[in-house]
């Protein structure tokens, strides 16, 4: 059984707090944002980590390539900007641009 | 592989040959698992869009939930309940294996919870924290559907590029170099034989000649 983690800004982390997850990170700048990562995939408790959209652009492009295909723990981004990382990953891949 | 660094003999040849073989059968393989990668990848990408759609509808859902709820309560307030909040949601992450490529299979336990199981007393808070709870349950839910599936197509997607760069290889590099390299060398092993051929000839008709003479 493992859990779902969350790091971000303290705004966007608080709703998850609400929803029951205790797993939290807050991270404002882009080097917090860096530990926070590195620490819940550290965590073998974590199985889900939940990111705002506009972090995944802030965050250097190795740690981004590692988690746009971890499995554990499986990472997902969620916000309001486009996240253009599958349309870019279909488009190379297809050849067509799907999304 | 270049066919001038070959040493023309048979064995060569019935080497190059069973290369060219096992290349052709890897190729076929190869591409028989990128168009079974495709298919896979074409039938998760609707169910992808859809939920990725719907996890942003419930993502502004959420926030303006919860602004409401701010704006009602005070920050401070929906800090407070944040923290009394109990019941985590557990999932079990397990690997599940699509033609070789690990993707994650979730399942998810107590995402959403009825109000008496929230940890936070009823009386004393507004249905608006109410209101963000359920915005942020929701969201959670969708959230993990979405990681599943994303996760998914991405590592689909990544060994489809990886098979397609590997069939190209195999039909634009290797099997063009070993064709060229087996052509070579059939042309070597021919040119040997006529030369052979040629200087039997030779011999033959110097000794006929010697015969002659005596």
């Amino acid at each position: 059984m493992g859990e779902l983690a969350v790091v971000g800004r303290a705004e966007f982390t608080l709703g998850f707090r609400l929803a029951g997850i205790r797993k939290v990170w807050d991270a404002g700048s882009e080097e917090e944002l860096e530990r926070a990562i590195a620490l819940a995939r550290r965590d073998d408790g974590v199985s889900i980590l939940v990111l705002e959209t506009r972090d995944m652009t802030r965050i250097s492009p190795r740690t981004r390539g590692e988690l746009v295909s971890s499995v554990s723990p499986t990472v997902v981004a969620v916000g309001l900007e486009e996240d253009n990382t599958l349309r870019e990953k279909i488009k190379q891949a297809v050849g067509v641009d799907l999304w | 592989m270049a066919a001038q660094n070959v040493t023309p003999t048979r064995s060569e040849l019935i080497n190059v040959k069973r290369k060219i073989a096992l290349s052709k059968s890897g190729y076929n393989l190869l591409k028989k698992k990128r168009d079974g990668l495709m298919y896979e990848v074409f039938a998760i990408l609707p169910k992808v869009k859809s939920i990725r759609a719907d996890l942003v509808q419930r993502y502004k859902a959420a926030q303006e939930s919860i602004q409401v709820a701010s704006a009602v309560e005070g920050a401070i307030t929906v800090r407070s309940v944040a923290m009394t909040v109990t019941n985590p949601p557990k999932v079990v992450l397990r690997e599940h294996n699509i033609m070789g490529v690990k993707v994650p299979k979730i399942q998810a336990d107590s995402v959403r919870h009825p109000l008496s199981e929230r940890g936070y007393g009823i009386v004393g808070t507004s249905p608006a924290i109410d209101e963000a709870v359920t915005s942020f349950e929701a969201l959670v839910e969708q959230a993990i559907l979405a990681a599943e599936l994303e996760t998914a197509i991405k590592r689909l997607l990544d060994e489809v590029e990886k098979t397609k760069r590997r069939v190209n290889a195999l039909e634009f590099k290797v099997l063009p170099e070993l064709d060229e390299v087996k052509k070579f060398i059939a042309l070597r092993l021919e040119e040997m034989e006529r030369d052979s051929l040629f200087t039997m000839k030779r011999i033959k008709a110097k000794a006929k000649a010697r015969e002659a003479e005596t």
